[in-house]
């Protein structure tokens, strides 16, 4: 975030405050799976773009998440689950991630999915997230802006989005490749592509390098 | 320092040496820890938050202590307050959000507590020595670091006047950082002296619970309530600056000018300097405590008598508690003045762009203006510009060079002048300019190098 972007936005009237909904799966949660509950992984914060929020990432996201011993989270943005609709656009909703994000114990990683990865994306100009992860990006900006704290970025697209403009676009903004699994947007939350998809993610976070 | 060198200084290499865990040293960890330095941070207490932290032992903490600029326009630029606090937090509140920021970038593991830092010296060129002594048992310390960042703040050494006959006076004469809870005021007569934004807010504080509230004022200021046009009041003048400077004037007069026409009904003399020039006194309260006769008004205090204190124009009051709200002077004890510039015995640094010391370039402060803004953001962009400079200097040596020139030019040409008026006010910067020069430097260094 540059100095002038803070300026601009400290100088704009700030979102109007909701109570939004936070899920929340630690490791501690789960009894039937064997974890180690690692203190120095960064938590894990996601967003999606659809209406249910929060809700999606509950059944298989999280559980998958926390397992592989990280503080797994995901917020519902309002007018998403039961976090109520509030006036406001990509920026108002940017703005609940950041304040979700805030509220985990260490630096968190972002993962938006759909729209949730254009509003990821916002969060991480304003929020040093611990990486950044981009799932199926839709109606990302077209020039986004860059990332405090340098963070890794990670795009997952489906097989069949690997050609769309948008996911080259998103290609050549952050410099990476992207990484496909099989499906599309709307199959990351089950099936066995979904699970493929989060073992390929989890160990992307897991890399040192 | 011949009593240390017996011993061999330990090299911590290009580690960089943040010297106070209050706000701005915590800030300062972060923002080095991101641009991929080793840090040590020493704090001289044992605890974080410096003068945020009432367990802090030098805290200067008075009373119902709350923010005087509000939350949107405080917070730290990349980790903002939570959203549902108010618009103007208790200091209680400020320090759970530095405790939560310490916490969430992980700072706590480079913090070196009841270490403190009682000299510095510049060594091998850029390199410094610093001597470290820990409160209590073993011996001083000394290591070597790549760069030091002092961030002690200019809260801690009070302002004392002395009033010709105040040795003899019998009552109680305290400094507001003696303050601790307000029941030392509870049913007695109090003189405040002051009318800085600590001798307003206790003035306020003395006129609900004490018996009898007498407030001594040498000069006019400029009193803004804490909310202007139904907004946090900091917000509403800063937005005002997107408007073209002619209607920006027009506008903020009429924004104060309901405020200033109450300060002259009230008989206060008219401030002698813009809103701007030095950090207003913001608290909405003590008109009216004025306006309904619960604190009373004097000029300066001429001299005490016995147990009366005399003011200037010839009225006198016999009080049982006379606190001092006169400020803090800034003092940097660690650190040869000559380093940081000062000229003399002046105690004030001349920094290049009010960070960088003009005499080591691997030397800087964070946190030592008064923009009459929130001061976490500044130190933040400060510590951005400091830790992205340390990067540079370390990667490319050669566009070190010409940045340096860059930033002692830009520093002589938009020479950030104090605007302030009083001695007590040589840190005040307008924040308007200040940020702007400040974002001309940070622009420079994150411009990819001309290959």
């Amino acid at each position: 975030m540059s100095l002038q972007a803070w300026v601009r936005r400290t100088r704009a009237p700030e979102p109007a405050a909701v109570r939004r909904e936070v899920t929340v799966v630690e490791p501690a949660d789960l009894y039937d799976v064997d974890t180690t509950d690692d203190p120095d992984a960064s938590p894990v914060l996601c967003c999606t773009g659809e209406s249910v929020g929060a809700a999606a990432f509950a059944p298989l996201w999280l559980k998958r998440i926390a397992a592989s011993g990280r503080h797994a989270a995901a917020v519902s943005v309002r007018g998403q689950g039961n976090t109520p609709a509030a006036p406001g656009g990509p920026d108002a909703r940017a703005h609940d991630l950041v304040q979700a994000a805030i509220g985990l114990p260490r630096q968190a990683v972002l993962i938006g999915h759909g729209r949730g990865a254009a509003w990821a994306a916002l969060a991480a100009a304003r929020y040093p997230a611990a990486a950044l992860v981009l799932v199926s990006p839709q109606g990302m900006p077209k020039r986004p802006q860059k990332p405090v704290g340098a963070p890794r970025v990670l795009l997952a697209v489906g097989e069949a989005e690997t050609q769309s403009k948008e996911a080259q676009a998103v290609t050549e903004a952050y410099g990476v490749a992207p990484l496909t699994f099989p499906g599309t947007a709307e199959d990351v939350f089950k099936g066995p592509g979904a699970e493929e998809l989060l073992d390929a993610l989890l160990s992307w976070l897991g890399r040192k390098d | 320092m011949q009593e240390y060198s017996s011993q061999a200084a330990y090299d911590r290499g290009e580690a960089v040496c943040v010297i106070g865990a209050g706000a701005a040293g915590l800030i300062a960890v972060k923002n080095l820890r991101e641009n991929g330095f080793e840090v040590d941070c020493y704090e001289r207490d044992t605890v974080l938050g410096g003068l945020w932290n009432p367990e802090n032992q030098h805290s200067p903490l008075y009373p119902n202590t709350h923010l005087v600029t509000s939350r949107s326009q405080t917070e730290i630029p990349d980790f903002p307050m939570p959203d549902d606090w108010p618009d103007y937090p208790s200091s209680a509140q400020m320090l759970d959000y530095l405790k939560r920021y310490a916490a969430h970038f992980g700072l706590a593991e480079h913090i070196w507590y009841g270490s403190e830092i009682t000299h510095v010296e510049p060594v091998e060129g850029s390199r410094f020595e610093v001597v470290v002594k820990p409160a209590a048992g073993a011996a001083a310390r000394r290591l070597r670091y790549g760069a030091v960042i002092i961030a002690t703040g200019h809260h801690w050494e009070p302002n004392l006047p002395s009033y010709p006959g105040q040795e003899l006076f019998r009552g109680t004469v305290l400094h507001s950082s003696q303050l601790g809870d307000g029941s030392r005021l509870r049913g007695k007569t109090v003189l405040v002296v002051g009318g800085g934004n600590s001798g307003i807010d206790i003035a306020c504080e003395a006129a609900v619970s004490a018996a009898e509230c007498v407030h001594s004022v040498r000069r006019g200021y400029w009193y803004l309530p804490k909310y202007l046009g139904g907004e946090p009041a900091d917000y509403a003048l800063a937005r005002l600056r997107r408007r073209p400077r002619w209607l920006r004037g027009l506008l903020t007069d009429r924004l104060l000018k309901g405020h200033r026409e109450l300060s002259a009904r009230m008989g206060m003399e008219a401030p002698d300097h813009r809103h701007t020039d030095e950090e207003p006194v913001r608290n909405g309260r003590y008109l009216e405590h004025v306006g309904d006769g619960s604190i009373e008004r004097r000029p300066d205090i001429a001299r005490f008598d016995g147990g009366e204190a005399v003011f200037t124009d010839g009225t006198a009051v016999r009080p049982d508690v006379v606190v001092l709200a006169t400020g803090y002077r800034p003092t940097i004890a660690c650190c040869p003045p000559a380093l940081l510039g000062a000229e003399g015995d002046s105690p004030y640094p001349k920094l290049h762009a009010r960070m960088f010391s003009p005499r080591v370039e691997t030397l800087a402060v964070a946190g030592l203006v008064e923009p009459g803004v929130g001061a976490l953001p500044i130190v933040h962009w400060q510590t951005h510009a400091i830790a992205h400079w340390l990067h540079i200097r370390k990667g490319d040596p050669e566009r070190a060079v010409n940045f340096r020139q860059q930033v002692v030019a830009e520093s002589v040409q938009y020479a950030v002048e104090s605007t302030g008026i009083s001695p007590r006010h040589r840190l005040a910067v307008d924040a308007e300019e200040y940020l702007a020069g400040l974002g001309r430097i940070i622009d420079t260094l994150e411009q990819e190098p001309a290959k």
